[in-house]
């Protein structure tokens, strides 16, 4: 466990016994467009403003959504590329992503929080979210969008990215879309095929990895990121298209999730 | 006259004169720095990089017992943009940072040439980039000035000697000269599509960066392979021009490549006699 001395007196580096283990086990063949049944549930956590839990096969993750709240800090802009000449931030809501892995989420026992990956999963997430919702209806405001990742079982980004505009729909901020998040991997050679929705086995022998995300009905890409050997050009289009039918085919299940959250919440509601 | 990106984009002329498809002009200059194995200075157009890598033993990870390793540090200065001041420069640091670790793969580098000893000793190769002047294009300008250093590191060649009572000791070689180079053919560079009105621009300056609301990012090796994608921005892409740029990314970042090449071969070839212009030009 790198890192936390305060704590706990230990070697400063270990590594689980699941290393040694497991390492014949090659995936089974499976269906490379098959989707994983999904559990989904908005409106579940009290003392947030709005929420949302997902369940993806392996991956399970808990996002909750507070806000609009007065925003703090000056007139700085983000840290978008290349930062320049922004429109002045008073003028549209600011929305701050944070993801979290719970440390019993993957087979080893993970880092300590604000590590590199989670700020760079942090940061996919609000540069996906950022386009769907309506930000400009809300100035000087601040949205905060966190994401606890409960268990790892492969697409780890795929979940959160589909669970957060869930939770900020819940909240009743206007929204352009939902947006739905897909990833695939591609296997090494011989058999360099793209799969939907890999599993951790299938994520870990990958050559390449792909997340993306969209908004089914405007049929617009809300966000992307893929690296590793993913090959020619053809062969990453072939992957994009494979993905954004997987996440068209996941829609109906979060928009009735969605609606069913509606209906418990103007229930409870005192008339 | 007042001259607009967005419309001018659309007849494929921009602002300063230049094609969608066109770089500004890059200037770059390999070892400026004398303290490190390899350095880089790469300027494109108001953009100012300076890269450093320094070869360092260190312990293979344990999950890859027979290679080294590359380890990025962005730093962000303050000279760069008044929005750097303090901490404000480190979001965009790790940022990059990020990036760069993600464009990296398996067969960038051959990290098993970097192994001294396999799960002793091994070469770290730590990249520093220092931003000293932001005029939009970062990611680009930065690939670029990473190639440029690791073309130009000089590892030390060094020998494991092993006794009799079996204690190793590493022999550095007696020739200054005597160094491995590293094949920087798979290294990719970075290709930054903005998304202006209907069309997308490549290498776009700050105020063409303000126009764009959503941006591609594709890293491109000189054979046309794609090790990284990435969308960046506020806004949204259709799918149909996403695979456009794509496209281009790819078309663009093989000519960079050429240039690029040529250009660093033609500077070595120049030897140590060449003219350093260094900072002062």
């Amino acid at each position: 466990m790198p890192g936390d001395h305060r704590r706990i007196r230990g070697p400063e580096e270990s590594q689980p016994q699941l290393y040694a283990a497991g390492e014949g086990e090659a995936p089974a063949p499976r269906d490379p467009a098959r989707l994983r049944p999904v559990y989904a549930r908005a409106g579940l956590l009290s003392q947030a403003k709005g929420s949302a839990y997902l369940e993806a096969g392996g991956p399970k993750v808990l996002c909750a959504e507070s806000g609009p709240r007065r925003a703090e800090g000056g007139e700085r802009g983000g840290g978008s590329v290349g930062a320049g000449c922004e429109a002045p931030a008073a003028l549209s809501g600011r929305l701050l992503c944070d993801f979290r892995r719970a440390p019993f989420s993957g087979r080893g026992r993970d880092a300590p929080p604000g590590g590199g990956e989670e700020r760079e999963l942090a940061r996919a997430l609000q540069e996906s979210l950022e386009p769907v919702g309506r930000l400009g209806r809300y100035p000087r405001a601040q949205l905060e969008v966190s994401a606890l990742l409960l268990g790892d079982g492969g697409s780890a980004l795929a979940a959160p990215l589909t669970a957060a505009p869930l939770a900020l729909a819940d909240t009743g901020v206007e929204t352009y879309d939902l947006v739905v998040g897909c990833s695939l991997s591609r296997a090494p050679a011989p058999a360099p095929a793209w799969l939907l929705e890999p599993t951790l086995l299938e994520e870990e022998r990958a050559a390449a990895g792909l997340t993306v995300a969209l908004m089914p009905v405007l049929k617009q890409v809300a966000g992307l990121l893929g690296s590793g050997e993913g090959g020619p050009t053809e062969s990453w289009a072939e992957a994009m298209r494979l993905g954004f039918e997987g996440c068209q085919r996941l829609y109906p299940v979060l928009q009735q999730c969605s609606v069913q959250a509606a209906h418990r919440r103007g229930a409870a509601a005192p008339l | 006259m007042y001259h607009s990106p967005i419309k001018g984009s659309r007849e494929d002329l921009r602002v300063d004169g230049r094609g969608c498809e066109d770089y500004r002009c890059v200037e770059v200059e390999t070892d400026v720095v004398s303290n490190t194995s390899g350095s880089a200075r790469v300027k494109l157009g108001h953009t100012d990089i300076l890269v450093g890598v320094k070869a360092e033993m260190g312990t293979p990870k344990l999950e890859k017992p027979n290679e080294g390793y590359l380890e990025f540090f962005v730093d962000c200065s303050a000279s760069a943009t008044p929005e750097f001041e303090g901490r404000g420069g480190d979001d965009l640091g790790t940022e990059i940072a990020n990036t760069l670790y993600r464009i990296f793969n398996k067969s960038s580098i051959d990290l098993e040439s970097l192994c001294i000893s396999p799960r002793e000793h091994c070469w770290a190769l730590y990249v520093d980039v220092l931003l000293l002047e932001c005029g939009g294009n970062l990611f680009d300008a930065i690939s670029i000035a990473v190639k440029a250093a690791l073309f130009n590191t000089r590892i030390p060649r060094v020998r494991v000697l092993e006794d009799e009572e079996g204690s190793k000791d590493i022999e550095l070689s007696d020739d200054p000269y005597d160094c491995i180079q590293l094949s920087v053919e798979n290294v990719p560079c970075i290709v930054t599509l903005c998304k202006i009105g209907y069309r997308h621009v490549v290498d776009a300056t700050l105020q063409e960066e303000a126009c764009s609301l959503a941006s591609l990012l594709v890293s491109v090796t000189s054979k046309g392979v794609v090790t990284c994608m990435r969308k960046v921005g506020k806004g949204s892409l259709d799918p149909e021009s996403i695979f456009e740029m794509l496209e281009t990314g790819k078309r663009v970042g093989k000519v960079l490549h050429a240039s690029l090449q040529s250009i660093l071969h033609k500077e070595e070839s120049l030897g140590p006699k060449r003219q350093k212009v260094g900072f002062l030009g």
